[in-house]
């Protein structure tokens, strides 16, 4: 897109010295195109096992009934809707990358948008598998679709906020899909024009006929631009749903209008710490660090610092709220947060989500990749325990005490969750073989403009301010992947 | 002349041309060229034969595979000839008694299937106990016997017979002595038949042991007045009721009766009056009745007898000798001012006590005599006879037997080798006993130690009758043929003591020709026999209720009430132990019925376990947590239990109940809790149920599956209390009407409910919190047995549960908020209110909204409606309810043989209501106002071309409720008795300020407390 040079200032969003398109496409297709390394048979073996158990305990369920989980009379929800809402707010990254910020024009995204994305739908699956699984009757899941039918004119009910769920997640998923299999198209027939026989047969069906003219670049970025717009809304439209769940009911604990902007910010802050996890690790193990740079790193940690932030604010505004009301039930239950029985669970949402991501205001902590890692995931259960909190711990002391009841979960409540992991790992480790995990394409815009080795030259060919260049020199110093011995000759 | 006209149907048949000729051929269809395909290309296609024997190899495959399933065989069989009175799908109600209530028994296509009470019952009005609704599923039980036993073996009646009668015939030749052992009975007709039998056997006597006896009261009354009964009590003459220990309300002499008669002064009409009696109890466990007195001052069982001669001192003004202040300056206090009040309120005043010792009964005498409640309150003229048991008649035959006098023995009704407290000694001694027959239902602990049992009828398969009341006749007939190859045990001993009626049914019919049917004014023969059959009972008029004056000298008494108190008084360390019964399972008989074992214990809130009581501050001392298993061990036995955190217990002392630990109860009560008999003592010629106990932690501990875990209301208004004095001030006070608010603005328009509007009002200064709607409810609507680990799990399925909240009063203010309780020093001083809890049914129900599926909606005439086969199981209904009364079916709980607790047999199913159906797992539900019932009224009164009546349609809670505290109807309807009950100023909705329209009012409980008391 962008074919002017960028200012000097702007750190570079591809590093490494003699990067072209050729290294690109051979840097990004070294995982599809070779046998698989030592390193992704023990993450998959790991993966693969945990996604077992998952079929195992969700058989189980299936088998025996709902009653092997841990539920009871007061607490009918509990890791089932907790993991429900963790996946979805994951899944939100992906789309937000890829949306949101192209409409923006922050090119920074096109590293990281493919597999973002493809998390954002490997997190949707887990997530709709919880809704059929936590069903007391699965196999009548079809009753929560709009079907025509014989049962006079029985409609679903469009009241409740489940239904909605259905629409959104469904519609979600779609259009990510789509969104994310349009993007791969260019990439996969990039795989295709390298390979021969059965695999040629196969990227080529995969790649729809891509033959790379002007015409269809123009219709892929006209395509892409459209599916933006649409997905635009549904970011936002997603959790908010998802938020009704419990926003509409009587809940103590649920029964909050802040709801909806709380779980939008909460979804992104878990998505991208959920990018964050996944990313370090990939750019490591595949050897991306010249495409996910630590500008990638420290953006991403800017955004989750923020979004921690609001969630933060949501935190506090709510207890103020309980305060203010004066609803006794309501007091009750924020109150029940920190002095009831679940304290420990209060304070891992609040301390993991709002105390430990203020560090994210130091550079040094947001540069710092061990650091950003541990983070990440700290955000991650963080945002699990805020879900259990706001499920469980509302509902196991609501309106009449005699129903009072603790909630303990059961090793089948376990192994769906660490189960669900388990499938989402298997999922994107598959998909890291069979597809390029950075849009090679996008990156490749890029090079011209936005790369390191772009800038150098500039640099050396003299056309650049030397504060300016002093300035950007500085910047690369958290870069991991840049040599600044160079830098020391110019 | 024969005609020549031609008739053609169109054009081409006139012209008849060819092609049309060849189309006629073939009017109708082409012909199926199966000729074709069989002649050419069909079989002809490549290797036909292989396809053939493949096809054939996958069939067979198949078939074998699907074979392999054993298909259940389910028989329905029409009837042959249709039964004049059955139809199918219409019940049959058949009148019978139960325990001496008259009952009706629901049959459908004839099988029973619900008890009710029969509303002319002169007892209970109605009103059936939890013991009584859950009787109808023993009648199913597997487990019962199935064929007479001889040693241990299956044997026919003909052979038991001529046995029996040899060895009858021969110990009549020896001469020893004959024993028919039994609980009591108050048949005229089983009493008959013994006294035939005696006379065929002079060697006979009878022997009257209950388990839980009274004979302290028979025995005080034959020494104090020469009357050996149990006098029959009347608490609704009472202004004043002061019960020392008697557990009348829940286990003492006859509950259902009682709590009747009580809350007719406390109940909305009463109140109305404003009129309210006092009840205040002393007592040291909290029971079902001391949680609903108006005062409860607690005391040691060695304490009872002090207090009660300090009551009699304050009383007459007179000095007992050897009289002891109470140490317990609470209770000294207390029994100043009751006696002040009991004083004031002469006439009207009844003092009772739960102590089976004769001195400490023969004092309440004494003490009633002074207050005038013979006559009054109490009346020794039209006894009782629930009770008639003599203990040291059963210890003398224990005793007989270990000296090798007796040569026979028959047990009836009666389980020594289980409850009575030396069943070491009785087993001993039972084997020196030549011929032992036991006429168990099932195999339990006695009849496995004898050679001969031959099972009796249930009491749903019988003849017979009752005589709870001295002038009160009840009839039994049989509402289904015997399930088993059982015999009725008075049929079995007609015939061997080759009596002239050879068939009970004819005993029964000369019994009431010759006697009853005169004294209920009916004509003898059959004419009045079907009169009866179709009341259930006659009533003979009531003797006048005599005044008895109380004239024995008490010095003798007291001495030994003293030296009792003494001996039974704990020290070092000790804890005082008492045995009680708890309301579900009583004295065990019916332990094995899992409804009763899943019902929750009405205070505790406990089920499947028996437990130690503890009061809190002792365990704080202690350093014992709820759970902790303790070793208690009262002379020379001792058991293992969990200890129960026990608000209101006094302090030293422990309580637990007895009908647990069964050894031979069935595969329900078998291993569930341990047996506290043997820690009964035989002391001054009675059972007493009172010891010293240490206690030694074990280190094990367990969780109680208990239904509430939380026992404090928070504050919330979710119970409402007041004072009667307060009431009396204003009736609105607590109600919340002085915070009535304008009806919220509503942004759609209301539902019309054009002919009803079912609601219900319920009670709570009625409720007495027994539990048997719990259990109606159970047998009314097919609810699961979900068993110990479910409830644990907390997911029992009861659709109407009893919550009971616990309340300390500190310096006269109520406290209720945990955080606060936990802080306080004084932890004696306890209340304890009771909330029947289902659903409510509300207008803006917010279930309803949540259902992604519209599995739960609204109905026209206000009840929210759950659709089973719609429902998904998404559990938010249950979420999004403020109530938490929905119930979810975790697991299969019917056929699921994880939880078989009773159903997964060939029989006990048949106990299911054909008109409610059985969950599925996954699927949500809970209390749906018994639709079925309300549909059967509707039906019936369209079958009758008339408007539905209030009253038509009852609850099953409502219906068994022996206090009337739930009340459903029409809200329609102005004059219903559920709209008149919620107009009451004492009507409040239970979070009503939610806006979630509750369809249930309840109205607040009233205390008649005493300030002075309080304090």
């Amino acid at each position: 897109m962008a074919s002017h040079n960028e200012s000097i200032i702007r750190e570079p969003l591809i590093t490494g010295n003699d990067i072209t398109y050729a290294k690109i496409t051979n840097d990004v297709l070294k995982p599809v195109e070779n046998m698989p390394t030592k390193a992704w048979w023990i993450g998959f073996a790991v993966a693969s096992l945990a996604a077992c158990l998952w079929v195992f305990a969700v058989s189980w369920t299936f088998w025996y009934g709902i009653g092997s989980w841990g539920l009871n009379k007061t607490v009918g929800w509990a890791w089932d809707i907790t993991g429900f809402v963790w996946w979805v707010g994951i899944g939100h990254a992906g789309t937000l990358i890829s949306a949101i910020l192209l409409l923006f024009r922050q090119n920074w995204r096109n590293s990281i948008n493919r597999s973002a994305e493809a998390m954002t739908i490997f997190a949707v699956i887990c997530a709709a598998t919880y809704i059929v699984a936590h069903m007391g009757r699965p196999w009548m899941a079809v009753y929560s679709l709009p079907f025509p039918n014989q049962y006079g004119s029985l409609w679903v009910n469009f009241n409740s906020p489940l239904i909605w769920d259905v629409f959104a997640i469904s519609t979600y998923f779609s259009v990510s899909l789509v969104f994310w299999y349009t993007g791969l198209l260019p990439d996969m027939a990039s795989i295709r024009d390298r390979a021969t026989g059965i695999r040629r047969r196969i990227y080529s069906v995969l790649s729809f006929g891509w033959t790379g003219s002007v015409k269809t670049w123009q219709r892929f970025e006209t395509v892409s631009l459209i599916l933006a717009g649409i997905s635009t809304p549904l970011v936002l439209s997603v959790h908010t749903i998802v938020s009704m769940d419990f926003a509409t009911s009587l809940e103590p604990g649920w029964h909050t209008t802040i709801f909806p902007p709380y779980f939008v910010a909460g979804a992104i802050f878990s998505g991208f710490a959920m990018v964050q996890t996944l990313l370090l690790i990939l750019r490591k193990v595949l050897g991306l660090e010249n495409y996910i740079t630590m500008f990638h790193i420290e953006s991403m940690n800017k955004i989750i610092l923020v979004t921690g932030s609001i969630v933060g604010v949501a935190y506090l505004t709510e207890f103020f709220i309980a305060y203010y009301s004066g609803g006794e039930y309501e007091q009750y239950t924020f109150l029940n947060r920190f002095v009831g029985p679940y304290w420990w669970a209060g304070c891992m949402m609040y301390g993991c989500n709002v105390l430990m991501t203020q560090m994210m205001w130091f550079k040094k902590v947001r540069t710092n990749i061990p650091i950003s890692w541990v983070l990440s995931i700290v955000v991650n259960i963080g945002m699990w325990f805020e879900r259990f909190v706001i499920i469980v711990v509302s509902l196991h002391r609501d309106f009449i005490p005699s129903s009072w009841a603790m909630f303990y979960p059961t090793w089948v409540d376990m192994s769906v969750f660490i189960g669900s992991i388990g499938v989402f790992f298997t999922l994107f480790l598959l998909f890291i073989r069979v597809a390029p995990s950075i849009a090679m394409a996008e990156v490749k815009l890029l090079l011209k403009s936005s790369s390191e080795q772009a800038k150098k030259k500039l640099m050396e060919e003299g056309h650049v301010d030397p504060s300016h260049a002093e300035f950007y020199k500085e910047s690369l110093t958290k870069f991991d992947s840049v040599e600044l011995s160079q830098y020391e000759k110019a | 002349m024969d005609s020549n006209k031609k008739y053609w149907k169109g054009l081409e048949e006139l012209n008849n041309d060819p092609e049309f000729v060849e189309k006629n051929k073939h009017e109708f269809a082409e012909p199926i060229p199966i000729e074709d395909v069989l002649s050419s290309g069909g079989l002809s296609t490549k290797t036909p034969r292989r396809d053939f024997l493949k096809a054939l190899g996958f069939g067979v495959g198949a078939v074998t595979l699907a074979a392999c399933q054993k298909v259940p065989v389910h028989k329905s069989i029409p009837y042959l000839i249709k039964p004049e009175e059955v139809t199918p799908g219409v019940p049959n109600y058949y009148v019978s008694s139960y325990e001496g209530h008259a009952i009706l028994v629901k049959t459908r296509e004839g099988r029973p299937i619900k008890v009710e009470g029969n509303p002319n019952d002169l007892l209970s009005k109605g009103g059936l106990n939890a013991q009584a609704q859950a009787s109808v599923l023993d009648l199913y039980d597997y487990n019962r016997l199935k064929n007479p036993i001889r040693n241990g073996n299956d044997t026919t009646w003909e052979e038991l017979d001529g046995f029996v009668k040899n060895e009858l015939a021969a110990v009549k030749a020896g001469g020893k002595k004959i024993r028919i052992v039994s609980s009591t009975i108050h048949s005229p007709s089983t009493l008959a038949v013994i006294a035939d039998f005696i006379g065929a056997y002079p060697n006979t006597k009878h022997v009257t042991y209950d388990a839980v006896s009274y004979t302290g009261i028979i025995q005080a009354n034959q020494n104090s007045f020469g009357k050996a009964v149990v006098p029959h009590y009347n608490f609704d003459k009472a202004d004043v009721i002061v019960s020392f220990g008697a557990d009348f309300l829940g286990t003492w002499i006859s509950p259902v009766e009682f709590q009747n008669q009580y809350v007719q002064s406390r109940n909305n009409k009463s109140l109305q009056n404003k009129k309210m009696s006092r009840h205040i109890q002393f007592e040291s466990g909290m029971s079902n009745t001391g949680s609903n007195a108006d005062t409860r001052i607690l005391i040691k069982p060695s304490e009872q007898g002090i207090a009660l001669v300090n009551l009699y001192n304050e009383i007459t003004g007179t000095t007992l000798p050897g009289t002891k202040a109470l140490g317990n300056t609470n209770a000294a206090k207390a029994i100043k001012l009751v006696a002040a009040e009991l004083k004031a309120a002469k006439g009207k005043a009844l003092v009772v006590c739960g102590s089976n010792d004769v001195a400490t009964q023969v004092l309440v005498n004494a003490i009633n005599s002074q207050l005038g409640s013979y006559g009054a309150t109490i009346d020794l003229d039209n006894y009782s006879n629930q009770y008639k048991g003599n203990d040291a008649e059963f210890v003398e035959f224990v005793a007989e037997m270990t000296r090798g006098e007796v040569d026979a023995v028959f047990f009836l009704h009666t389980n020594p080798a289980y409850d009575y407290y030396n069943a070491d000694a009785f087993k001993a001694a039972l084997k020196k006993v030549r011929l032992t027959v036991s006429f168990s239902e099932r195999n339990d602990e006695t009849a496995s130690l004898c050679t001969v049992v031959a099972p009796n009828h249930y009491y749903l398969e019988s003849w017979g009758d009752g005589n709870a009341i001295e002038g009160y006749y009840t009839v039994i007939q049989p509402t289904i043929n015997p399930v088993y190859d059982t015999r009725q045990a008075e049929h079995t001993l007609l015939l061997w003591s080759d009596n002239a009626v050879k068939d009970y049914y004819t005993f029964v019919r000369n019994t009431w020709d010759k006697e009853l049917q005169a004294k209920g004014g009916l004509a003898s023969g059959l004419k009045g026999w079907e009169a009866v059959l179709q009341t259930g009972f006659v009533k003979a008029a009531a003797k006048p209720a005599g005044t008895y004056a109380f004239s024995r000298d008490l010095n003798g008494v007291a001495q030994t009430i003293l030296n009792q108190s003494g001996r039974t008084a704990a020290g070092d360390g000790k804890f005082e132990l008492e045995l009680y019964q708890n309301v579900a399972i009583r004295d065990g008989k019916r332990a094995n019925n899992p409804w009763l074992q899943e019902m929750p214990e009405p205070v505790s809130k406990v089920t499947w376990d028996n437990f130690v009581a503890m009061s809190p501050t002792d365990m704080k001392k202690l350093g014992y947590v709820q759970g902790d298993i303790v070793t208690v061990e009262a002379h020379g036995y001792s058991v293992a239990l969990p200890i129960l955190l026990q608000p209101g217990q006094t302090q030293g002392t422990i309580s637990i109940a007895v009908g647990y630990g069964r050894t031979q109860g069935g595969p329900v009560a078998d291993g569930v809790g341990k047996n506290a008999f043997p820690f009964q003592t035989f002391l001054n010629g009675t059972f007493q149920g009172t010891a010293t106990a240490s206690l030694t932690k074990t280190g094990d501990i367990v969780v109680l599956a208990q239904t509430q875990t939380h026992h404090s209301i928070e504050g919330r208004s979710v119970i409402r209390d007041t004072t009667f004095k307060e009431y009396q001030k204003d009736p609105s006070s607590s109600s919340g009407e002085e915070r009535k608010h304008k009806p919220y603005e509503d942004l759609w328009d209301a539902y019309e409910r054009p002919a009803y509007d079912w609601v219900m009002a319920i009670d709570l200064n009625a409720c007495t919190g027994c539990g048997a709607c719990v259990v109606a409810c159970n047998a009314e609507n097919n609810i699961p047995v979900v068993g110990r680990d479910e409830v644990r799990r907390r997911r029992e399925m009861h659709w109407i549960r009893i919550d009971r909240y616990y309340s300390f009063v500190e310096e006269g203010k109520e406290i209720t908020e945990e955080q606060e309780i936990s802080e306080l020093k004084d932890l004696d001083n306890v209340q304890v209110v009771y909330q029947p809890m289902l659903c409510q049914h509300c207008d803006h129900a917010p279930c309803e909204t949540v259902c992604p599926v519209l599995a739960t909606v609204h109905s026209s005439e206000g009840i929210n409606h759950m659709a089973y086969n719609r429902c998904v199981g998404t559990r938010y209904c249950a979420n999004n309810c403020p109530f938490k009364v929905r119930r979810f079916n975790w697991f299969n709980y019917w056929n699921d043989a994880r939880f078989d607790n009773y159903l997964i047999n060939e029989h006990t199913h048949l106990v299911l209501n054909p008109d409610v159906v059985t969950r599925f797992r996954g699927v949500m539900e809970k209390c749906s106002m018994c639709i079925q019932r309300i549909q059967a009224g509707k039906l019936q009164a369209k079958i009758e071309k008339r408007p539905l009546k209030d009253g038509d349609v009852k609850m099953a809670c409502q219906q068994t409720c022996p206090t009337n505290a739930i009340i459903f109807g029409n809200k329609n309807d102005p004059n219903s008795e559920v709209s008149k009950a919620l107009k009451s100023e004492r009507t409040y909705y239970v979070l009503e300020e939610l806006n979630v329209q509750p369809g249930i009012g309840y109205q607040v409980k009233v205390r008649n407390t005493n300030t002075e008391l309080e304090a």
